[in-house]
């Protein structure tokens, strides 16, 4: 039996940056148990960059994050692999910080790496989760 | 469901020893997803810097564990996202890496980034429970 896909796609410039941005990408897919979340940059209310440090950056990407899962009825808190590019390693614990606030208990696995993004942002995140 | 597995020795819990916000690994949905492994001492924690040869061998090493701690097995990767520091080294870890995964090797993808603490690779991991 085919397991069934569904977009997850909020009518929300905050949440969802590929209209404005043009990716040609969904928010978030819906497949079985799991949600896949598209690598995630900081993005304003109307949906454009917001480019900052990389705490605050990695705050509202992690809140935006917390409403796409929560509009497909799951929640951070049932995210179970979350992966982070920074654009700089030495920007570690400036990440972390923020994203501890974020799982206050039980986090979920993670990999963090650094990487060249686009678009001049610092922070990119992608998670997986429980539906 | 959603399960944090135990850490079947004490060295491979990286939020312990570096505070790393992460659970070593999660059971969910029938397969286990590893946060990022890097070659520590499995019971001690502390780093261990070498050739990308010597540290991947460390990874696999401690991965064995963890896996098979939860009754899974290196035989039972899915998929395997392998960071290392220089393309350069590509070569270099594909001989290790078969070694670990002589048959029937999971999905696979190589890039390289820059790691934590100099490292000069990392074993990101999904394997069947």
């Amino acid at each position: 039996m085919a397991l069934q896909r569904d977009v997850i796609a909020p009518k929300d410039p905050a949440v969802d940056m590929s209209p404005n941005l043009n990716l040609p990408l969904s928010p978030a897919i819906q497949a079985g148990e799991f949600i896949f979340v598209s690598g995630m940059v900081a993005i304003d209310a109307t949906g454009e960059r917001m480019h900052g440090t990389v705490a605050a950056e990695t705050r509202q990407i992690l809140a935006a994050m917390a409403r796409v899962l929560e509009l497909a009825g799951s929640s951070l808190a049932k995210a179970v692999k979350v992966n982070v590019l920074i654009y700089s390693m030495l920007e570690y614990n400036n990440m972390n910080e923020v994203y501890r606030e974020f799982f206050p208990v039980d986090p979920p696995a993670r990999t963090v790496c650094g990487a060249k993004l686009c678009g001049g942002s610092k922070v990119e995140i992608e998670c997986v989760a429980l539906a | 469901m959603r399960e944090i597995l135990p850490v079947p020795s004490p060295g491979l819990d990286l939020r312990h020893h570096y505070g790393h916000h992460q659970s070593p690994a999660i059971r969910a949905g029938g397969l286990i997803f590893c946060s990022g492994m890097v070659a520590v001492n499995p019971e001690t924690g502390e780093r261990e810097h070498g050739t990308l040869t010597s540290e991947a061998r460390r990874i696999f090493e401690n991965l064995k564990l963890l896996l098979e701690s939860a009754g899974s097995s290196l035989d039972r990767l899915v998929q395997v996202h392998a960071m290392i520091y220089d393309r350069i080294e590509y070569d270099v870890l594909n001989r290790l890496y078969r070694q670990y995964v002589p048959n029937a090797p999971p999905a696979r993808t190589v890039m390289s980034v820059q790691i934590e603490a100099g490292f000069k690779v990392m074993l990101d991991v999904i394997a069947a429970a």
